[in-house]
């Protein structure tokens, strides 16, 4: 998904634009309270109740039920507090990344230079 | 009279962090971080400054959208580890310094700089995934915290932050009691975390980043948050905040040591400056 910035598409990028932090403010609310354990045992117990409780909408809830991480930053959703979901039901950056990308999570990792034996390291 | 002694630049990143929990160091894809900074380590051990002023950025740990904050200065004896999602690190509480920290507030906004005045700040990998890997020591020095918004645009510019490092150092001189301050900036380099271009890194501009930040840093003051997205990734424009620390050191600088990996999805970069007149 391309977005502009002030007139300016960036490929790939979706700039978290005000416009997109008013869209996604119900997500980014409910996905930030989660770094209140508490709060991470009552989604964990019941997500839907927990993600209603939160004022989510239906498509929104589905979205995390899914696990769609493209589909919620395309909500407005914000990465630093969507992988506060991420860890919540299991999920670390890069499998998330990976599902954003449409690859396996073996696929993503195979692109990685530590996986590839080339880690950029410069020493000067 | 206080004055500032060094200061140091460095990717923050959750992954960070993690290597260092699980005990990673000597892992063969973590290892050539941990002895990137091992040099560091020892200049600090030596340094042993008095004090660190950290300009980091929050990642919706201590503050979220309903009131987002362009800049924050924490003013506390104390700051607490911040919970992230994942429970809190075995890591102590960072000390503060409130008599400087509220000095540094008077002092910054008669300078036209007007950041939330927080009694109440806990911290989260903007600056702990880092500082261990900085020191042994639970903590080496008081610790001043200041938060800018670097994710919900608009951000603050790259100039902005350059006078931020400026109106920090003058902040620093004319604080009576002779404290020797370490600066510290944090922020991910090329790196972007979600989208199509997920993983994104970009060693080359990363590395003329570090030239430029030694020799020109003018010129990274004069880009917009457009070029760096572009060429560094959208969540590297936090990068930006590097150039705070960079001002706070005067116009000169000696390069103490320098180092960049990036096995997996940040640029992981390093630099350590002493001011020319140091
Ligand atoms: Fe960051």
């Amino acid at each position: 998904m391309t977005a502009t910035y002030r007139g300016t598409p960036i490929a790939g990028t979706t700039v978290f634009t005000g416009a997109r932090s008013r869209q996604g403010y119900r997500i980014n609310k409910f996905a930030m309270s989660l770094t209140d354990p508490s709060k991470r045992d009552a989604f964990r117990a019941d997500e839907r109740g927990y993600m209603t409780s939160c004022g989510l909408t239906e498509a929104e809830m589905d979205l995390v039920a899914k696990r769609d991480w493209k589909g919620l930053v395309a909500a407005g959703g914000n990465i630093y507090v969507l992988i506060k979901v991420g860890g919540s039901v299991g999920q670390n950056l890069l499998q998330m990344g990976a599902q954003m990308r449409g690859q396996s999570f073996e696929e993503f990792m195979q692109s990685r230079p530590a996986r590839q034996g080339a880690a950029i390291e410069r020493k000067n | 009279m206080a004055r500032i002694v060094g200061g140091v630049g460095c990717s923050h990143a959750p992954s960070i962090a993690h290597s260092f929990d699980r005990g990673l160091q000597n892992d063969p894809v973590w290892a050539p971080l941990y002895k990137g900074y091992e040099p560091a380590k020892a200049w600090l051990d030596k340094l042993k400054p008095d004090l660190i002023v950290a300009v980091y950025n929050d990642h919706m740990n201590r503050f979220f959208f309903d009131a987002y904050p362009t800049f924050a200065l924490g003013v506390s004896d104390k700051h607490p580890q911040a919970d992230e999602g994942w429970g809190k690190r075995d890591l102590p509480d960072l000390p503060g310094d409130a008599e400087f920290s509220w000095h540094l507030a008077q002092s910054l906004v008669e300078d036209e700089f007007d950041p939330t005045i927080c009694q109440e700040m806990t911290v989260d990998h903007g600056i702990l995934s880092i500082l261990p890997l900085l020191t042994d020591n639970r903590w080496p020095a008081p610790l001043v915290p200041f938060a800018a918004n670097v994710i919900q645009h608009p951000l603050p510019t790259p100039k902005r932050f350059f006078h931020l490092g400026q109106a920090i150092r003058r902040a620093v001189e004319s604080y009576p009691k002779d404290l020797r301050v370490l600066v510290v900036a944090t922020g991910g380099m090329s790196h972007q975390l979600h989208g199509d271009r997920f993983g994104f890194m970009n060693p080359d501009w990363d590395n003329e980043f570090l030239d430029l930040l030694e020799h020109d840093p003018q010129k990274l003051v004069n880009l917009r948050h457009h070029d760096y997205m572009e060429r560094g990734g959208a969540e590297s424009v936090e990068m930006i905040m590097w150039l705070a620390m960079r001002a706070a050191l005067g116009e000169k600088v000696r390069r103490i040591h320098r180092h960049y990996y990036a096995p997996m999805l940040t640029g992981y970069g390093l630099i350590v400056f002493e001011g020319a007149d140091a």
